[in-house]
């Protein structure tokens, strides 16, 4: 698949399992076959992940359905640790260069995947960003996927942490109509909370209740990103993720004058 | 209609193992599907009618088996069946779960015809 960068991507083999039964009878033949729809694009994103852990990088998916400010959170969060670490983002729309444009307003490499009329990112779509973003020396990839709240929770591609918001704007029993993306988050971030006081039917209590309504016992935690912003819990699950992967692999960071040790 | 990338990426899939085994003509095409994948059944089966329209598996059927969702407690142990929006155990309520079945998309079977029986799978 990918030729250009020295990481080739080894075809992927035709798994017919293992003591499976296939039989021939005069010339209908019957293969038994457990493999994986996604297969091609899971093998993709596992080599998309040893990119980032290579590099050191940790690499968070955020999902949401549109408008719900996923790229507004990430400029405030990028306001709020650009001296601290640096960071990267991905960006996937189906069309228009928008969001990259306001990431790099900040200073921040921002890379514009445009999907055409596809309503999700997939492994490849990254692994050929990744050909035109340099990892090295970058702390936390963001991929902001297309917004849509069905279509990206099927597509592996090789982050460490899945991030979905859910805006005080929409319905606060959206976790149990969209179940396979916020069954896949590792967090669900509650954003537009400074609304709250004006609108008068998003209960954050009935959002945590549909949320573990689906098992999920992962945090659900408050953000305003706009006018004054208020995002300390994201930030601290952030820079805990980030230090817990670093403390996982004894990856050390190199700054550009600071060697650190871990 | 993420089913179109998953529809090419089965036919990628039956298009392979069929030639491998030296099929001209694939029958019948057999998933596993979970309420829990992502895909909408009706949808895959759409796109696979229009999809499968030339190439090896043109004119196939694509039969799609369902697996009901199960989780598995942390609490209590029970092992219980529930619906897709409601992952807690049926028994003792937890929701410390574990989806042990419900979230399959898998090729579970291809039945095809070879021109001349077992030319192939010698190579």
């Amino acid at each position: 698949m990918c030729q250009t960068c020295g990481c080739a991507i080894t075809p992927l083999g035709t798994q017919v399992a293992a003591g499976s039964e296939s039989r021939s009878d005069r010339n209908i033949d019957v293969a038994d076959v457990l493999q994986d729809l996604l297969a091609a694009n899971n093998q993709t994103a596992a080599h998309n992940r040893q990119h980032f852990d290579r590099h050191g990088v940790l690499a968070i998916n955020l999902m949401s359905s549109p408008g719900a400010g996923k790229t507004a959170l990430l400029e405030a969060t990028i306001v709020a640790l650009r001296d601290r670490y640096r960071i990267a983002v991905i960006e996937g729309d189906l069309e228009t260069d928008n969001d990259a444009v306001r990431i790099r307003s900040h200073g921040v490499p921002a890379l514009q995947i445009t999907t055409g009329t596809a309503c999700h990112l997939d492994a490849t779509l990254v692994h050929q960003a990744l050909h035109e973003l340099p990892l090295e020396g970058i702390d936390l990839l963001f991929i902001e996927n297309v917004g849509n709240l069905v279509c990206p929770a099927s597509f592996d591609l090789g982050q460490h942490r899945n991030v979905t918001l859910l805006s005080v704007t929409e319905g606060d029993d959206k976790p149990a109509k969209y179940p396979v993306i916020f069954r896949a988050s590792d967090l669900v971030v509650l954003s537009k909370t400074d609304l709250l006081g004006l609108l008068d039917d998003f209960d954050p209590e009935r959002a945590a209740s549909a949320l573990r309504g689906l098992g999920s016992d992962v945090p659900l935690i408050h953000t305003a990103a706009r006018r004054v912003p208020a995002i300390g819990p994201w930030i601290d699950w952030l820079t805990t993720e980030l230090a817990g992967m670093r403390w996982t692999r004894r990856i050390s960071p190199q700054p550009a004058d600071v060697l650190l040790e871990v | 209609m993420h089913e179109l990338s998953i529809c090419q990426a089965l036919l990628t899939q039956v298009g392979e193992i069929a030639r491998k085994r030296g099929a001209d003509t694939v029958d019948r095409i057999t998933i596993e599907w979970g309420p829990l994948s992502g895909v909408e059944p009706d949808l895959l089966k759409n796109a696979f009618s229009v999809m499968c329209a030339r190439g090896i598996a043109a004119g196939a059927e694509l039969r799609i088996e369902t697996i009901g969702v199960t989780v598995s407690c942390s609490a209590c142990g029970a092992q219980t069946k529930t619906v897709a929006n409601r992952l807690v155990c049926e028994r003792c309520g937890g929701f410390r779960t574990r989806v042990i079945a419900g979230d399959e998309l898998r090729l579970r079977r291809i039945e095809m015809r070879v021109a001349e029986p077992h030319a192939a799978l010698a190579g």
